[in-house]
């Protein structure tokens, strides 16, 4: 509420966030794991004398920077752009706790890029050992990025014992940390893997040195997705109970959890039987089976991550309609017409018949004209809902949800959304308030569906 | 209800280091980020002219920029997180609501981003195969247009993140219900036109330093009939670049400044660094004046050093303006302090390694260069 909300008709503002942080992750874990087998392969390389196999890395490379260095660093902005936009108080937050985190990132941001162009742009002109450390910093920097940021987004989750102490450390080595960091490595290296065995087998002529990259890339990906695995386990295990219940009580997240586990383990399957035991059945369309599953194991696996935080942005400390969970006995008690600041500015603007002291007097508003309550009920359900729900049509459209409610339904779901549904915020206002955002409500509520118990409704 | 009660409230945390230490990284990411974008800001136009329009010597100053344009985006991108991290600590009242009222063309920048730096590859790609297609031309212009409007957006997010007085007015046109429609610009703002066609000025000018910094440390392998060209070259430019940044500084500071941000600036030791920042680029177009007829590689030195301390001057003056018109509406300074020391100190510990592992990353390349040099003579 210390900020206005921006609107994205149907998809909801927050909703961009995880379809930028998808399209990144895909490409992040590559550019992770994509270093280490870089550094490891070319020193293989250099050891053996294979100079076909280190002309292919060279050509890897750059197909490796034209992905990793444009588009995975400008998606990773991308995600604070929009994090930014969605969800600024959530960001504040964040920033102020984490911004040297994020600067040290920055460090290793730097030595990524500067790395990654020496060691392909001076191919061929720097010693070998030279050109191998520079690929170890690349790969060294790109993992203690993937280490610093997961700190952060774990923390999100599971704060552990921030809440009480503030203090920057236990914020990033938060319950969550390591199992996220263990499946975040792990789904690099399978992802890395993925990537090779689809470039190699479009780029690649020479079966035998085809097979050479097959049966190399298998091990990190087999350790990749054990990785996954381990990091997973350890993730439900230091769920809040919240997330779990939600994870639990949500089939859509149901679906996704099996999704996770099912394409992990294909994965790990096709790869164990395929490239492991008989490398020469790389083909392309196998590689594009196998990167395939693993984006849909990466995908399902983020949306999991973001969902089963509701109703918290950071776990019990920004919730998601933007106020940060110890405000909420101010919100109740002055209203949150009141103590929003752009809430407050429109109604002084629209409504100055209901300022008195130069404050929302929540009294007075179901004195206004019943269009002016609807409108009133509209813009608090901008700031209270617009977050996580569509009105009509959209991401998670409320007006579906409560079609043919009665008037006392919807007044329970205004004032104790958390009892109708744990996995949303208590309502931040007064009853008064909560009784225009029912008016709100009706007015966007299509009937009960038609000729349903056998005709009778 | 005035404009002041539209920004956010003090975060309960407080700021993570004191104020000087924040706006010190913020103005010095600034200044590194500017480098660079400058040389997309106007570097890709004027590249594209002197290949289409220009002679022989033209066309190679023009490959010799583009070529390196793929890392000169790639540096600016990332210079650019630093000045975006701590603008979001310090003046996080003002950016937060600034963007989200201009939600769309400010989330714009990152497809618009993606396909100016694969544009830029493609051309780049187009360059090295000796085969420029019209297809690669076309998405070099591209390249070069969608990096003027991003650049136009950003100059619209940080003039009217000191607009503060604008938002109500620019919010009652575009909002449903009082959620923000995103689709808000603020060029309704006299200062935002000036500002931002400064900026190409001081750009123009850097694309020209770079041009003599180039032609004298990195074009060994260019006859010294380009190195006496891209003196004389380099010149023009920025002389154009100067008058450019001239005309268009007159108009933003004695057109646009508000009284009170004229008067701050004109007085006690805000005047010299006024005057400075005005004459400031005058310093490098006088040691690129000395080489009209040839680069050296001292002179050359002296007029990278001298744009990037005009850049970095601008910066400072910038920052200063913008807190001039910030302190009506909120006093950046005066937020509570809670030092985080230890990430502060592991923060500098990492930032001495980086740069030590960069410099030695630097010498390596320059070994390897001298040893391709010695191999090709």
């Amino acid at each position: 509420m210390h900020y206005p909300v921006w609107y994205v008709p149907q998809l909801t503002a927050p909703m961009l966030i995880a379809v930028i942080a998808v399209l990144h992750v895909l490409v992040s874990h590559y550019a992770v794991g994509g270093g280490f087998f870089l550094a490891v392969e070319t020193g293989y390389a250099y050891r053996t004398n294979n100079s076909a196999y280190l002309e292919y890395l060279r050509r890897h490379a750059w197909f490796f920077i034209l992905i990793t260095v444009v588009y995975g660093a400008v998606t990773g902005v991308g995600i604070w752009w929009t994090i930014g936009l969605s969800s600024p108080l959530a960001t504040e937050m964040l920033i102020h706790t984490f911004v040297f985190g994020w600067a040290m990132e920055y460090v290793t941001f730097i030595l990524e890029i500067a790395s990654a162009f020496a060691f392909f742009y001076y191919w061929g002109r720097l010693e070998a050992r030279t050109h191998l450390i520079i690929a170890w910093i690349y790969a060294i920097a790109a993992w203690l990025s993937l280490v610093l940021i997961t700190g952060i987004t774990s923390f999100m989750l599971n704060p552990g014992l921030w809440p009480r102490t503030q203090n920057f450390w236990l914020g990033i080595l938060n319950p969550q940390f390591v199992p996220q960091t263990l499946t975040r490595t792990g789904g690099s290296f399978l992802l890395a893997s993925l990537y090779v065995y689809l470039h190699a087998s479009i780029k690649m002529q020479d079966p035998q040195l085809r097979e050479l990259v097959a049966s190399r890339s298998a091990r990190p990906a087999l350790l990749g997705a054990v990785l996954v695995a381990v990091g997973g386990v350890g993730w439900f295990a230091f769920l809040p109970d919240s997330a779990r219940a939600a994870l639990l009580a949500a089939p859509v997240l149901n679906v996704f959890m099996a999704l996770v586990v099912a394409f992990t383990a294909a994965v790990f399957v096709m790869i164990y039987f395929g490239p492991y035991k008989n490398p020469a059945w790389l083909s392309p369309a196998l590689a594009v089976l196998l990167l395939a599953s693993g984006m849909g194991a990466a995908t399902a696996g983020e949306y999991l991550r973001e969902a089963v935080r509701k109703p918290y942005i950071i776990y019990n400390v920004v919730m998601s309609n933007q106020i940060r969970a110890d405000e909420l006995p101010s919100y109740q008690s002055q209203g949150v017409l009141e103590a929003g600041r752009w809430t407050k500015a429109y109604v002084a603007q629209k409504y100055p018949q209901v300022i008195r002291n130069q404050k929302v007097d929540t009294s007075r508003l179901l004195s206004l004209p019943e269009a002016d309550q609807v409108e009133l009920g509209h813009v608090l359900f901008q700031y209270q809902c617009a977050n996580c729900h569509a009105t009509t049509i959209g991401y998670n459209p409320v007006a579906q949800y409560i079609r043919g409610w009665s008037e006392d339904m919807l007044r329970d779901l205004a004032l104790h959304p958390e009892r109708v549904r744990f996995v949303m915020p208590p309502w931040a206002g007064t009853r008064e308030e909560a009784e225009l955002l029912v008016k709100y409500l009706k007015s966007i509520q299509p009937p009960y569906p038609r000729g349903m118990h056998g005709g009778t409704r | 209800m005035g404009p002041h009660e539209l920004t956010a409230p003090a975060n309960p945390l407080g700021y993570p280091a004191p104020y000087w230490f924040l706006v010190f990284f913020k103005v010095l990411g600034f200044t590194l980020h500017a480098l660079p974008m400058s040389l997309w800001y106007a570097g890709i136009f004027l590249a594209l002219f002197a290949y289409w329009l220009g002679g022989p010597l033209s066309k190679v100053w023009s490959r010799r920029l583009m070529e390196r344009m793929p890392i000169i985006v790639a540096l600016g991108i990332n210079f650019g997180i630093i000045p975006l991290l701590f603008i979001q600590t310090a003046y996080y009242k003002v950016f937060y609501p600034a963007t989200i009222l201009m939600a769309w063309p400010w989330f714009a920048i990152i497809p618009m981003l993606t396909l100016a730096y694969y544009g830029v590859y493609l051309y780049v790609v187009g360059l090295r195969s000796e085969n420029l297609r019209a297809w690669h031309k076309a998405a070099g212009w591209v390249s070069a247009v969608l990096f003027t409007v991003m650049g136009f957006f950003f100059a619209n997010a940080f003039s009217l993140m000191v607009n503060v007085s604008g938002w109500g007015e620019l919010w009652r046109k575009t909002n449903l219900a009082g959620a923000a429609l995103g689709t808000a610009l603020n060029t309704g703002d006299p200062t935002l036109w000036p500002r931002w066609l400064m900026m190409i000025g001081l750009a123009i000018c850097t694309v020209s330093a770079y041009t003599v910094f180039d032609a004298a440390f990195w074009a060994s392998r260019e006859g010294d009939e380009y190195k006496r060209w891209a003196g004389g070259f380099a010149l023009k430019v920025h002389t154009v670049g100067l008058l450019w940044f001239a005309s268009m500084g007159s108009w933003y500071v004695f057109g646009t400044w508000p009284a009170d941000v004229r008067e701050s600036m004109f007085s006690g030791a805000k005047l010299l660094l006024t005057a400075v920042t005005a004459i400031s680029p005058g310093i490098p177009w006088f040691f690129i004046l000395l080489q009209r007829r040839g680069v050296t590689r001292a002179l050359a030195a002296a007029a990278g050093a001298g744009q990037f301390a005009a850049i970095a001057v601008n910066a400072v003056s910038r920052q200063l303006v913008q807190n001039i018109h910030l302190s009506l509406f909120v006093d950046v300074a005066a937020e509570p302090v809670r030092v985080q020391w230890s990430p502060i100190v592991v923060f500098l510990v990492m930032f001495a390694v980086g740069v030590a592992i960069l410099v030695w990353i630097a010498l390596k390349l320059v070994e390897a260069e001298r040893r391709s040099q010695a191999r090709a003579t």
